[in-house]
This record gives C-alpha cells, structure tokens and sequence, in this order.
C-alpha cells in the first residue's frame, strides 16, 4: 500500500501557505470594514508580503536541499489523498509570479487607491480581490500534483481573469471579456474530458502515480490529447488565438501585464507536466513537431500582425501570442537521444524564454499605460513627445524590448540562444530560421515604437504627469528581463531539480 | 589585477561610465569636451598591454579581454582618431545645443568599437558588435531629416540582420565545439572538424561583411555616412566598419589553407574593390564618394584576408589590421577635412586642399604614405597572381576615383575668402593625417616582420607610382565624358530594395486578413478540433 510511502517532506506547508495566503488576503476584503481597514490595497499589500516571504522559503528549500518540496493534504498520500509537489521548475513559476504581483501591485497602488465607498471604489475593490484569486490560482497551477486539482486551479485563474478584462465596463471590454469566458470554458470542457477518460482508465490523478502506470493506449492518447487542445486555447496559441488580442489590449495595464505575463503560461505549464511527466511511450516526434509547427506559425503570423497594429496595447497583445509561439518550440528541441528532456539545453533555453517574457511583457504592458496616460492615447502613429513626457517608462519599454528581440544583454537573448543551439542540434533547420526571422520582425515591431516615441514632441501637445514610482516599477522588471542575460548558457541545474524522481521509468 | 589588465578594463569602463554620467546634469553640460578623453585608456592600453588578458568573470560565463598584434593595431588607431573626433565633434556640434543625445550615443559607440577589438570570447564579442552596431544608429540618424530617417532606417534593417546571420553563425560555431562560452580562438579551432563547416563560413562572412561593405551589403554605407554629422562620418567610415575587419580576423581559421573558402572571399572583395570604383566616380556628393571609396577599400581588406585564408597564411590577419589600421586614420583625416574644406575661405584652400589631395592619394598608394606602406605589405599575402595583379590595378580605380572626389572637394567651400576653419576642427584633423604618417612607419616592421629597406627601393615605388600614373591618365577621360555617365542615386542597389516596398505591404495586409480569418468563431472552432484530432492520431503513431 502506497498509503504513509509518500511522506510530506519538512516544510511541505509551505505549499499550502503558498496557495492559501492570497486566498485568505481576498476573503478579507469584504470584511475588512469589521477589520478597520479601508483600503483593500492595503490589504493586498500586506498579504503580498506575506505571500512573497511564503514564496521565497519554498525555493529557499528547494534550492537547499535540492530535492521537491513535497506535501500530501490531510496526511494522506494518493490515490486517496491530493499531494502538493514543487520541483525546481515549480519554484521558478512561483517566483516569477511573486515578483510579477509585487511589482504590478507597485504599480497600480496610484492608480486603484479608492477607498471602497469612493467614487471609482467598487472598481479599485475587484481589481485587488482577483489579483489575489489569481496569485493563489497561479501557486495552486504550479504546485498541483493532481489532474482534478489543476483543473480546479485553471478555473479559478479563469474566473479571475475574465473580470479583469472588462473592469472598464465598456462595452466593447464587455465583449472581449465574453469572448474570453466562452472560449476557455471550451478549453475547460475538453480537459475535463481528458481527465474523466484517465480517471476511467487508471483510477488515479496524481501525475506521479500516472507516470508510472500509463500506458499507450488509444484511450490514454485520446485523454491527453483533449486536455493539450483544451489547454492550447487556454494558452492562446495560434491558430486558436481570437480571444487574446483583444481581451489583453483592452484590460487596464496591470491587468494586462499580469494576463500576458503569468495567465497564458500557467496552461502551458500543465501542457509541459502532461507532456513530460504523463505522456507515456517515447519521444513522440511527430506530435512534438505538430506543436512546434503551431508555434513557429505563431511567431511568423502574429509578429507580422503585431507590425500592423495601429494601437500600441494591441501591438503588444500580439506579441504575446507569437511569444506563445516561441514556447511551443520546446518540445522538438527537448527530444534528444538518450538525455533527459530536463538535462538538454533546449529545456532550459524554452524555460528561460517563458520567464524572460513574463518580465519583459509585464514591463512592456505597463509601460505602455504610462506612454498611453501621458498621452491620453495609444495611437502609435502619433507617439512623438512621449519620450520626453515619460522618459523611464520608454526606457524600461526599450529594455524589455531588448529582450522581445533576443538582443544581449538579456533573457530573451539567452534564451534565443539556448533555443537555436538546440534546433541546430537536432538537425531543426526550419526552427533555427524561425527563431532568427521571429527576432527581426520582433525587432522591427519594438524599433517601429521607440523611433515614433522618441521623436520631438509636436507643437501645443498636452501630456499629464505620471507619478514616478510607477514608472520604476516599470523600469524594475524590465531590469529583471535584463538580469537574466547572466545566467550562464548551459542546462540550467536549478530547473532539473526533484525531476529525476519522475525521471525515465 | 596586473597592469595589463587594469588598462585593458578601464579601455571599456571609460566610455561606459561617461554614458552613464550623462544622467547627471553638470557632467551632460560639459560631455562635449569631455568626449576626447574617453578612448584615452583605449591608447594607453594599445601601447603598454599587447599580449595582456584579463578574466572579467569566470567559467561558465568566461567573459575573457585580450589583445593580440592585430588587436592592438587596430584598438590603437582607433582611440587616437575616436580622441581626434571627439575634440572636432566639440567644435562641430558643440555650438549648437541639445546634443546630449548624440553625446550618448557616441559614447556607446566608442565603447563597443574598442570592445571588439579586445574580446576573446564568443559572448562578449557578440556584446560587443551588437553595442557598435546599434548604438551607431544614433550617430546615422542623428539629423533628423528625411534622408537621415531613410539612411537611419536602411542602416537599422541591415545591421538587425548582420546581427541574425553572426548569431545563427556563433550558434553553429559553438555547437560544433565544446559547451558553454567558448573562446573565440578554441572554437575556430573546432570549425575544421564541423559537420556545419560551409554553413559556418557562410554566415560569418555573410555578417562581417555586411559591416565592412561588401557587395551587395554595402548599400547602408553610401545611405548612412554623407548624413551623418562631419566627425560622426569620420568614425563611422574609419572605425565602425573595422568590426567587421576584426571579425573576419578573429573568427576564419588560417591555420590551414582553405583553397575554396579563401578565393572566393578573395573575390568577393575584389569585385566589391571595383564595384565601389565604378559606383563612386558617378556620384555628386564628395561625402559620398568618400563612402564608396570605404566601400572599395574594405573590399581590398577582404582580398586580403581571403588570400591569407586560401594560403593558409596566419600572417595575413596582422597585414590586414595594418592595411585596416592606414585606411581608418587617413579615412578619418578625410572626413574631418571635408568639414574644414567646407569652413576655409579661398586664401587659405589651397594649402587645406594639398593635404587632402595628399591624404587622398594615399588610399591609392602614393609612394612614402601609409597607403604604400599598406599596399606594399599585403603583396606578401596577395602574391603576384591574378589576385596580386588585380588589386594593384585597383590602385588606379582609387586614383580616379579620389581625383573625383578633390575636384568635388575643391567646389563645396561657401567661406568668405579670409574665413579660417576653427582650431577645433583644424588640429584634430591634422593629428590624424599626421598620425596615418607616423604610425604607419613606426608599425611597418611589426607588421611585416621585414625591414624598411625593401619599400624605398627603387622598384617597389615604381611598383606604387604607376597605377597612379595610369590612373592619372585616365582622368581626363572621366572629366570629359563622366557627365554622360547614368546617375546612380546614392545607395545604388538599395533602390531596387526600395521599389519592393509596395509588394511588402501587400504582403503584410495577406497576413492580417489571414489571422482576421483565422480569428472567426467557426474556423477557430474548428481548429481546436481539427487540433485536438490531430494530435491525438500523432501521439497514437507507434
């Protein structure tokens, strides 16, 4: 009986802590007039603390013992019970989404500072409460050992994202919204299916237990191929991407920051469990290039579009989706004979593309509100002044750009680095030329700004001020994007750690 | 931290930290007569360090400074015209206001064209490049017309891709060697054992050469250095393109001979050493023939380095730091002196003309300049075959082409006759003609390993005058007939890139509809089935 063999390791409740502070953080906002607090930013921000100290024990522990942090709920062990588990990987997720929340707090403290019974005080109140909702959906996403359980999270992120969109209340952020809504509860509905037929098949959830007893079969095909396609509209990836561009342009830019950053990548990180860790059989060539395939259009088509658009909120949307895109490339580059996909350069290289995007897009979002606040629009054709009224927030747009363009020094260009070794490693002509032409138009769409924006201001422009700490939050990630151009360029340990337990059966 | 390596860290920390200052408002004020101080380090290092290293971080990262004889050829020409820029460029734009930008810009330009030269690993050489190719972009545009944004933007296209094809080309160049951040040296090492050897060669040459001019990569060099500002021209011709120089040098293996690779390379430059010729003596601007004439000269380098390369020759790498190091300083001089032809009035032009005329004659190898000097060492690598004979000839291709240029040169001065050009812009342009001399002689026997006996004798300046001659007597053809000769617009071939344009966007408004189409509810709904399907088959697949 497998019933005590899976022990919570010590300090396993520091997954649950990770999971419940932000929940705990959203409950008490509507009670927190008995709680003599007015503010539900102050609120958020108190359980911000507590949920980045949470966060950074974990990986304080993971790093430490160089083991997954493990935690089976209730004390029992699955099948009968739900386990929490972060590997190296999972910490990683868990801390980019912890400096991505602060600072996108940072940011929208000035800008969702009503006191509830304000004017403008309901709006300031939802914001708060569904960034908590979705920082404990994202934790619960990254830490989640159960398929029913992520399922769980997935929703959770969902019904937080969606009022997010549409907290304008315009009609036409009311629409994306709907749009929104109903695609990813098309994506809930199929992995759901592929759930109920593993649950049928093997009696269990727990992607432990399932590595080591899936099999290859057509009803196990068939469940993971429905829970992939449901995540992939989840996740944006084209073609099955009419949903993001304008729910993301449309959202205020925190939200979208948050969205673009973290939301789109916590389905592609079940997508990489499934794949990885419960997908059974070999390396399943001609599936991953199917994926790949799906990104490189993604790169290719969106970064063109993103050159099209007029706005720039819409232009950074689109870069989201072709960014997606980059991310899909992963599991062709990770195939290699004999070698772990975790121990190849090309798992490193797609990981540090998703954390160097989260950085550099949330960056690029806000920066974008800024540009748009002075301004008192979005029009890129019109830009010029905005240079001098925001100077910072087109600096940290620039450097986030640096790394959309995989230029050093930064992630993104580490990452585009590991990502074209690997493809000349495996022979992937076709994904080299990709990644390479990818750069250029990304290039291209970021210069097409910065070059309106830092051209001289026309006569009799009117800009109004932005106050200056949220132009550093701004610049603060975009240094972060950039900060990652130190990681040395060879498999990265950190991201192999506890997967050697879950390693080649 | 040895001497050596201290000088060789403070070569780059300089320039970065007189960037970064600009962020204070007293230093922005007084930048401009500041900037001639910047490279200083960047000398000192060039003359006290040859053979220095310093390991700036250590494995995995490996970030490695070093300077080999090239290297330092270059690095120390380039400080000194950079120090000689900056002191005209105080003069120059130092007048007019709201040019911190430019200061900026120069100064990260600066930095990552000495990078280049004193790097010895992959990363940061790539760092480095990119840092002077991108930053030169401020330089390029920096006036704001609507030939600048033209230039800016052309300049900005192939710059983004020569970045592409060297990353694509150190992806595959690392890859074949050992993990990590190789050193530049260990990792050519490797390349004879590539499987990706051809595909290698291919896309260094392909992004070096984009930066030295070679046909048809040359098309942003013509656009870019007549709008640029008069010193930022000079650096640009002069300094910027010997990053691709050093490239080339760094990164093709000369260890064994390489008959294929080393010819056709050596070809290439040799067309590109014409091409620029018969492009040049069409145009009407004395900046843009002075760009065209960079265009042929780097065409030259690279014959060399070909040839060295098909010989197997490992010495052609310092004869082609020396023929970069003569052409960056009496290319530098020659663009400063446009700018003080253009301020002197008509008592003092002749003298002012002289020295130009002799800087000019010395990219076509007059005898006793640094261009014969040049010109003599490289037949060392270029042989007397058909590659030796044609680049002698090309000799009488410069000739005419820089009479084109005096005579455009001698037209453009809108002074009052007693004006006098600024000491500001007279003496650093002097240092730099006088330095070509000097430097040149005292760097002769390094570089060639030979004495100065051999280029004084009779024979070898008959050898450097009669290309001249020829030349000479070919000029009064072109002055008669060049008006006759079909208007190349500036640029030549970046025209017919331009026409594209309209094909372009139909192109781009094809891939908006298709994601419009793309976007329905029922086709995506049906690519999520189609999705799902598919990928279920796949997986089934044994």
């Amino acid at each position: 009986m497998v019933g005590d063999a899976l022990a919570s390791s010590p300090g396993g409740y520091l997954l649950v802590l990770a999971v419940l502070v932000p929940v705990i953080g959203m409950l008490a906002m509507p009670v927190m007039g008995l709680l003599r607090v007015r503010h539900a930013a102050s609120l958020a921000f108190a359980t911000i603390a507590v949920g980045v100290a949470v966060v950074g024990a974990v990986g304080w522990r993971v790093v430490g013992s160089g083991e997954a942090l493990v935690y089976g709920i209730g004390g029992w062990s699955p099948p009968l019970g739900l386990a929490l588990r972060a590997d190296g990987l999972s910490a990683v997720m868990m801390a980019m989404a912890a400096l991505v929340i602060a600072l996108v707090a940072l940011y929208a403290r000035p800008q969702f500072a009503a006191a509830e019974t304000a004017p403008g005080g309901r709006r300031a109140f939802g914001f708060w409460a569904l960034l908590m909702g979705l920082w404990s959906a994202l934790n619960l996403a990254f830490v989640g050992e159960d398929l029913f359980n992520l399922f769980v999270a997935l929703e959770l992120l969902t019904f937080a994202a969606v009022p997010l969109v549409c907290l304008d209340g315009t009609a036409a952020t009311l629409e994306a919204a709907l749009r929104y809504l109903v695609f990813a509860l098309v994506g809930s509905v199929l992995y759901l299916l592929g759930v109920a037929v593993l649950y049928a098949r093997y009696g269990t959830l727990d992607i432990g237990l399932l590595h080591e007893l899936a099999y290859p079969d057509f009803a196990t095909h068939a469940a993971i191929a429905l829970m992939i396609g449901g995540l992939m509209a989840k996740a944006a990836l084209f073609p099955l991407h009419l949903w993001l561009p304008p729910a993301h342009a449309g959202a205020p830019a925190p939200a979208s920051a948050v969205l673009s950053a973290l939301v789109v990548k916590a389905p592609f990180f079940i997508i990489v469990r499934l794949w990885f860790d419960v997908l059974p059989g070999a390396s399943h060539e001609a599936a991953a290039r199917a994926l790949a395939m799906l990104g490189a259009a993604a790169i290719l088509v969106c970064s063109v579009v993103a050159l099209r658009q007029a706005r720039l909120k819409l232009m950074i949307a689109y870069s989201t989706v072709a960014q997606v895109g980059y991310l899909f490339l992963m599991f062709q580059l990770t195939i290699e004979p004999g070698v772990p996909a975790w121990a190849t350069i090309g798992w490193t290289g797609g990981m540090l593309q998703l954390v160097s995007h989260a950085l550099a897009k949330a960056a690029m979002f806000l920066a974008a509100g800024l540009i748009a606040e002075a301004l008192g629009h979005d029009r890129i054709d019109e830009l010029a002044g905005a240079g001098r009224a925001v100077p910072v927030s087109l600096f940290a747009f620039g450097l986030a750009g640096l790394s959309l363009m995989g230029l050093p020094p930064s992630g993104g260009f580490i990452a585009k680095l590991l990502l074209l070794s690997a493809a000349t490693l495996s022979g992937a002509w076709w994904i080299a030329v990709v990644i390479s032409v990818g750069g250029l138009l990304a290039a291209a769409y970021v210069t097409r700004v910065l070059k309106r924006a830092m051209a001289p201001p026309p006569e009799g422009i009117v800009t109004s001020p932005v106050a200056r700490s949220r132009e550093l939050a701004a610049l603060a990630l975009a240094l972060c994007a950039v900060a990652l151009g130190l990681v040395p360029l060879q498999p990265f340990d950190l991201l192999a750690i506890g997967r050697a337990g879950v390693a080649l059966p | 931290m040895t001497l050596s390596g201290a000088l060789l860290a403070a070569t780059l920390a300089t320039p970065l930290a007189f960037a970064a200052l600009c962020l204070l408002a007293p230093f922005r004020r007084r930048v401009f007569a500041l900037l001639p101080l910047a490279p200083l380090p960047g000398l000192a290092t060039a003359l006290l360090a040859p053979g220095g290293s310093l390991l700036l971080a250590p494995a995995p990262l490996r970030l490695v400074l070093a300077l080999d004889a090239p290297g330092a050829m270059l690095l120390g020409g380039a400080s000194l015209l950079w120090s000689c820029a900056g002191l005209y460029a105080g003069s120059y734009m130092g007048a007019r206001a709201g040019h911190t930008g430019f200061a900026v810009w120069w100064l990260l330009t600066l930095a990552g064209s000495l990078g280049v030269f004193i790097v010895a690993d992959m990363t940061s050489f790539y760092l480095m490049f990119s840092l002077v190719s991108l930053a030169a972009y401020g330089l390029v545009a920096h006036e704001g017309t609507p030939a600048a944004e033209r230039a800016g933007l052309a300049y900005m296209a192939l710059a983004l891709l020569g970045e592409a094809f060297l990353l694509f080309g150190f992806v595959l160049l690392a890859t074949a060697g050992p993990n990590g951040n190789p050193l530049i040296a260990d990792a050519v090492a490797m390349l004879d054992g590539s499987p990706w050897r051809a595909a290698t060669l291919t896309l260094l040459i392909l992004g070096f050469g984009l930066k030295m001019g070679l046909v048809p990569l040359h098309i942003w060099m013509p656009l870019a250095h007549p709008v640029a500002p008069m010193p930022a021209s000079a650096v640009l011709s002069g300094i910027v393109v010997k990053a691709g120089v050093i490239g080339l040098i760094r990164f093709l293996p000369f260890d064994r001979a390489a008959p294929d690779w080393g010819t056709a390379l050596a070809a290439l430059g040799l067309f590109t050493a014409y091409y620029g010729v018969g492009v040049g003596i069409t145009q009407r601007n004395p900046k843009t023939v002075l760009a065209y004439s960079t265009v042929s000269q780097m065409g030259l380098v690279a014959a060399i380095i070909g040839a060295g390369m098909a010989a197997g020759a490992a010495d052609a790498t310092r004869l082609a730091a020396y023929y970069g190091l003569h052409h960056l300083l009496v290319k530098g001089a020659l663009f400063m002196g446009v700018g003080v032809v253009a301020a002197t009035g008509a008592r003092r032009r002749p003298l002012v003309l002289g020295v130009m005329a002799v800087m000019a004659f010395s990219l076509a190898g007059l005898p006793f300049t640094s261009g014969a000097l040049a010109k003599y060492a490289a037949k060392a690598v270029l042989g007397e075959g058909a590659t030796g004979t044609l680049a002698t000839l090309s000799a009488a291709g410069s000739t005419l082409l820089m009479l084109h240029f005096l005579r455009l040169l001698a037209g453009i001065s809108k002074a009052r006759p007693q004006d006098r050009a600024p000491a500001g812009m007279v003496v650093p342009w002097l240092v730099a003609a006088f330095a070509s001399f000097a430097v040149a002689w005292a760097l002769f026997p390094q570089a060639t390993g030979g004495g100065l006996a051999g280029v004084l004798a009779p024979a070898a300046l008959w050898k450097a005058t009669w290309p001249i001659l020829l030349g000479l007597l070919l000029a009064p053809g072109l002055a008669r007939w060049g008006a006759r000769l079909p208007a190349i617009p500036e640029g030549d071939i970046a025209v017919l890139a331009e026409r594209a344009g309209p094909a372009v966007r139909r192109f781009g408004h094809g891939v908006e509809w298709f994601d419009a189409a793309m976007r329905a509810w029922p086709v995506a709904g049906l690519a999520l089935l189609a999705i799902v399907l598919a990928l279920g088959a796949l997986l089934a697949l044994p």
